[in-house]
């Protein structure tokens, strides 16, 4: 079977899409693929499911990379693959300790308040971590693919725009404003500053958050490490525009989902980037013809549900190629339309991976030589 | 069963929620008024009713049914209007964009003003005798909304947002007020995700799990006898398993919730080319039904 996607030539792929589509076990099928056709592969996920760790063989999910074993699934020499599940808190607090000018810099930041919710709670922190954690990735050589799975979106490109919010962030006047040095920026306050800095003042009070003097400390820790931050936020930039970057969405047919996915190719575009290739995840398998269900030797009861069975799922056939069609109008020219079947049940073992990946990259496995080709 | 006035309809991503969601207002509409609205500005279930709100606000759809769209922006400006009463300074702060970064820094603010509008909009559905139905987020995201009425109260030790902490706590546990109804598919991914959420809502947070809508039933079709021959028919016997196999994981997912001590609504798959008002009728009518079985 020729393979849905041509991969060789990437050294980065991210894939994006809604909660629930999939795409932790797509990047884990890509990963596993690109793999099987001897490339060296570290793949990060984010929220994997107890099924695909099995379907993995790791026991635990680790921040660390952890080796997969690809004993099973037939593979070509070179073969390496490499787990790891985004730990946002975790990879957080590394950054600050490695970037924070002093130990007690490092304190201050690890014991604010604003900071312990920032690292635990919020969302978006996991998508700053997910881009920290890839540039540590890809600064080892000895990897030629590096899949990215990404947190659940709740704004579409919110993984892809961290850099630039956390840069303009650290290089906003709200630093400034929120007590950073004047000096450290280059700028000045501004009278409407003033007038903002006291209204902060009451909307604090009011509120009895009592918060606005651990913003400024927060804000304050940060000042040091700004030009740490800043050069690396710059670099991960430059590694998705990277011509070798494939930004993936993937995505399923539910008439649902066709708003939320041209949300995501509508994002993309905004920031300048592109979506290279779209996934669309679970779909149902061919329809056989109506025509053979005469010759088979049944009962006419058994014949005549057979009927009525097909032309329920010809129904739904039906409701899913109208949403292919609209999701390939929406794809921008050139770009790859992909679908996986539905498995019919949840990849459980490496190779229900396998033939996912065999599908999408063409790799070898033990499966591809017992099954005829279509 | 009496439902609470504030049904908040959330479920893993893909499993029809936007979709239950309609059905719900669409069967409560025939007696009461009813408001359905979601969080996200998607409007999907307002879609599927055939509403377009193209940005404004609410819509209209028959009598007693209308459909809102909610945004935590304008909860945030409707907020700060409120504390900062000269309209002139509060415009300003809410351009500024440092304000912004002020109120992303502030863990939060936004969900927790946005569950206090809830608040409000349920307390106008009690006084109409009526009913509010939300299109709730996917439900990690639900269950973070539903979790920050503590955590910011906890955070703002006195002063006005701990009052509204204090009151929207009350309001989330009291089981005639609110409580979450948890849509999911029959596939097993959704299932273990339904019977973590309502976990996480009973023992956690203390908020009423109404029940679980068991989504796409497929009405079984061939006997026992009839499916052992699936493997000898080629392309139609494997469609044929599919349809089993979808109705046995409703089977073992009606069986699990149950055990979980959850209240289980299914509706049928609908084996239709497309979704639209006549479908969403049809599966009201059925959660119609079902609610007065209850």
């Amino acid at each position: 079977m020729k393979p849905a996607l041509a991969l060789a030539d990437y050294r980065l792929i991210v894939c994006l899409g809604a909660g629930g589509v999939g795409k932790t076990t797509i990047a884990a099928a890509l990963a596993l693929g690109e793999a099987l056709n001897g490339r060296a592969v570290d793949v990060m996920t984010v929220d994997p499911a107890p099924r695909l760790l099995d379907a993995l063989g790791l026991a635990t999910d680790s921040a660390e990379p952890r080796h997969v074993e690809l004993n099973g699934v037939g593979h070509r020499p070179g073969a390496r693959l490499r787990a790891l599940k985004l730990d946002p808190k975790a990879t957080f607090d590394s950054l600050v300790e490695r970037h924070a000018p002093s130990a007690a810099a490092r304190d201050a930041i690890l014991q604010n308040r604003i900071y312990r919710n920032l690292s635990q709670a919020l969302t978006g922190v996991s998508d700053y971590m997910a881009m920290e954690k890839l540039l540590e990735l890809h600064a080892d050589r000895g990897t030629d693919l590096i899949v990215l799975d990404t947190p659940p979106a709740r704004h579409a490109i919110d993984f892809l725009d961290a850099p630039r919010r956390i840069l303009e962030l650290l290089n906003s006047r709200a630093a400034v404003l929120l007590g950073a040095s004047s000096g450290f920026l280059g700028q000045s306050l501004k009278l409407v500053d003033l007038a903002a800095r006291a209204v902060l003042k009451a909307f604090d009070r009011l509120t009895g958050l009592g918060l606005l003097a651990d913003v400024q400390s927060f804000v304050r820790g940060f000042e040091g490490m700004y030009q740490g931050f800043a050069e690396r936020a710059g670099r991960a930039q430059s590694l998705l525009r990277d011509p070798r970057c494939l930004i993936l969405v993937v995505t399923t047919s539910e008439a649902e989902r066709l708003s939320e996915t041209r949300g995501f190719i509508d994002s993309l575009r905004a920031i300048g980037l592109k979506a290279g290739a779209l996934i669309v995840n679970r779909t149902l398998p061919e329809m056989p013809s109506l025509a053979e269900i005469a010759k088979l030797k049944i009962a006419p009861e058994l014949k005549r549900k057979l009927r009525r069975n097909w032309k329920d799922f010809a129904a739904l056939k039906a409701r899913e190629a109208e949403s292919l069609s609209a999701l390939r109008a929406m794809m921008p020219r050139h770009a790859a339309l992909a679908v996986v079947p539905d498995l019919g049940h949840e990849p459980a073992r490496l190779a229900d991976l396998a033939s996912i990946a065999r599908r999408l990259c063409g790799a070898e496995s033990e499966d591809a030589a017992a099954t005829p080709p279509k | 069963m009496a439902l609470p006035r504030l049904i908040f309809i959330t479920g893993k991503g893909g499993t029809g929620k936007s979709t239950v969601a309609a059905a719900m207002a669409h069967a409560l509409a025939r007696r009461n008024p009813v408001v359905l609205a979601d969080l996200d500005q998607r409007s999907s279930a307002a879609r599927m009713l055939g509403a377009d709100l193209n940005g404004r606000g609410s819509a209209q759809i028959g009598k007693r049914l209308e459909v809102r769209a909610l945004s935590p922006r304008a909860e945030l400006e409707s907020f700060i209007e409120r504390i900062v009463p000269l309209r002139m300074v509060s415009r300003r702060m809410l351009k500024s964009r440092t304000f912004g970064y002020v109120t992303a820094a502030l863990p939060g603010l936004e969900a927790f003003l946005m569950l206090d509008r809830l608040r409000i909009l349920a307390g106008e559905a009690a006084r109409s005798g009526g009913y509010l139905v939300i299109d709730a987020p996917a439900t990690g995201t639900a269950l973070e909304l539903l979790s920050v009425a503590g955590g910011l109260g906890r955070l703002a030790p006195s002063g006005l947002l701990h009052r509204l902490a204090l009151e929207l706590e009350k309001f989330l546990t009291d089981p005639e007020s609110f409580g979450v109804m948890i849509a999911l598919s029959p596939e097993e991914a959704a299932l273990r995700e339904a019977l973590e959420t309502s976990a996480v809502l009973d023992t956690r947070l203390g908020i009423r799990r109404i029940g679980a809508i068991l989504n796409g039933v497929a009405g079984q079709l061939f006997s026992r006898a009839e499916a052992e021959a699936a493997s000898t028919l080629g392309k139609h016997g494997e469609l044929m398993a599919r349809r089993i196999e979808r109705g046995a994981l409703a089977e073992r997912a009606r069986r699990r919730l149950s055990g979980a001590g959850i209240n289980v609504i299914e509706l049928p798959m609908l084996f239709r080319t497309s979704l639209g008002g006549q479908e969403i009728f049809e599966l009201s009518q059925a959660l119609e039904a079902a609610l007065a079985r209850q």
